[in-house]
């Protein structure tokens, strides 16, 4: 017994240091815990607060990229208005009776960026609002230009989003003019690109065509801009192109988001999980 | 230690964690280099510490940095690795210049005492930081860059406040 103290007395340090650096490798693997996701991240009101303050002074130089994005996607949606007053339905297929509710099934929140993050591995985004206005994990976010992620951790008011660019960040995106579907996924390297994989070689891939989010997306809405088309390869012994995306958003001048509130995402994942009940 | 050193290490650390969470988070030259200015909070202890204080203080300023950056305690894990291995060098400078003193800074060291200091600890504190970021091995040589880059700048801008400030 006496060793035995006499051991850890010795080895005090080195216990220790070996105790801390467990614990931080705990935090590291376990980071959904209740502790670390409700106090332990940007999302913490103080910690948040502290960044508001730090970013509002970057804020000033970045009104003109603001306005000019505000002012594009104002003539979008002015183009939008226009296409769908012309649409007659008559184009729907027959019997296709549209349901009200599947169409309004989304709503936005607007929010201001705190805290920006692009050149890490693994980037995350940190917004003013928070559960006190109705936003949850998991609902997807969108700025004027397109894509940005999806909700992560909530505090009352402020929330943390992992970015899309983020390694385990995946959107399923579909090629307006070939009409392929794949996921965009970031390599982890230069925030402005992001790859497509799983699209296949046997279709005609155009360059400078647009990628927007596909309609079998729960999260985000159908054709909200992911990125356009820079270059694509064929690997030959490989069944898939490697196309590469230039992103549509900014994400270094990011300062306003869109959260995407699905209302029928919880029916719709129910549905699933019950079929995959019925698998087991 | 007196009070009046325990108070002005305690500021150093503040300064040196406001500055990383003010200012150095948003510096990246060239999309490579990072700088972590805090862990010179680290570096800059006195030698004599008690090594129990610079493994706590080192996981709380880690943790502190990891709060606000949404990485959960890897600058944490990679601060107390340093703050450990920091006396074994300390001790193995001072027995091959034969002082009796052990002493860190600048002015105490020399310049090429001082980098032969700082550098290695910088160099395994960005290793680990940066390895334990990646997501895939395919990154492999991109973030041996980064590595190399970050490191080079963070000891620069440690050796320039160094430089400039008067103790």
């Amino acid at each position: 017994m006496l060793q035995l103290v006499d051991f850890v007395v010795r080895n005090r340090f080195f216990l220790v240091f070996v105790l801390l650096e467990v614990l931080s490798a705990w935090m590291i693997v376990r980071n959904n815990t209740y502790w670390g996701a409700t106090y332990f991240n940007t999302s913490n009101y103080y910690v948040a607060k502290t960044l508001a303050f730090s970013n509002s002074v970057r804020d000033y130089t970045k009104l003109d990229e603001i306005n000019a994005d505000l002012a594009s996607e104002n003539a979008h949606l002015h183009a939008l208005v226009a296409k769908l007053s012309q649409t007659n339905p008559s184009q729907l297929p027959a019997g296709y009776v549209p349901d009200s509710a599947f169409a309004a099934r989304f709503s936005y929140t607007v929010a201001k960026v705190v805290d920006n993050e692009t050149n890490k591995a693994n980037n995350v985004i940190t917004i003013d609002k928070g559960t006190a206005h109705g936003i949850k994990p998991g609902m997807g976010v969108i700025s004027a230009t397109g894509v940005v992620g999806k909700v992560r951790f909530c505090s009352e008011h402020y929330s943390v989003i992992t970015s899309i660019l983020h390694s385990n960040f995946m959107v399923s995106s579909k090629l307006v003019r070939s009409k392929e579907i794949g996921y965009a996924k970031w390599d982890g390297k230069d925030p402005n690109l992001i790859d497509m994989i799983d699209v296949s070689k046997y279709t005609k891939v155009f360059k400078g065509d647009s990628a927007v989010t596909s309609d079998q997306n729960s999260v985000f809405p159908p054709n909200i801009m992911v990125g356009k088309v820079q270059s694509v390869a064929v690997n030959p012994n490989q069944t898939f192109y490697n196309i590469v995306l230039k992103l549509a958003t900014d994400f270094r001048n990011l300062s306003y988001v869109y959260v995407v509130q699905n209302h029928q995402l919880v029916e719709q994942e129910n549905l699933k999980a019950r079929t995959i009940e019925l698998k087991k | 230690m007196s009070l009046r050193e325990a108070i002005q290490y305690s500021l150093m650390i503040l300064l040196y964690l406001f500055l990383q969470i003010f200012f150095m988070r948003n510096i990246v030259l060239f999309n490579y280099a990072f700088c972590f200015i805090y862990i010179a909070a680290i570096l800059l202890l006195p030698a004599d510490m008690d090594r129990m204080y610079t493994l706590l203080i080192a996981f709380a300023v880690g943790f502190i940095v990891d709060v606000f950056s949404n990485t959960f305690g890897m600058h944490a894990s990679a601060t107390v690795l340093i703050a450990y291995l920091r006396p074994f060098l300390i001790h193995y400078q001072m027995k091959s210049r034969g002082a009796e003193r052990a002493e860190v800074g600048i002015r105490a060291q020399g310049l090429g005492a001082f980098v032969s200091y700082i550098f290695p600890l910088i160099l395994i504190h960005h290793s680990m930081l940066f390895l334990m970021e990646m997501n895939n091995f395919g990154m492999i040589l991109y973030t041996l860059i980064r590595i190399g880059a970050s490191t080079l700048f963070t000891t620069i801008l440690i050796i320039l406040l160094e430089l400039f400030s008067k103790r």
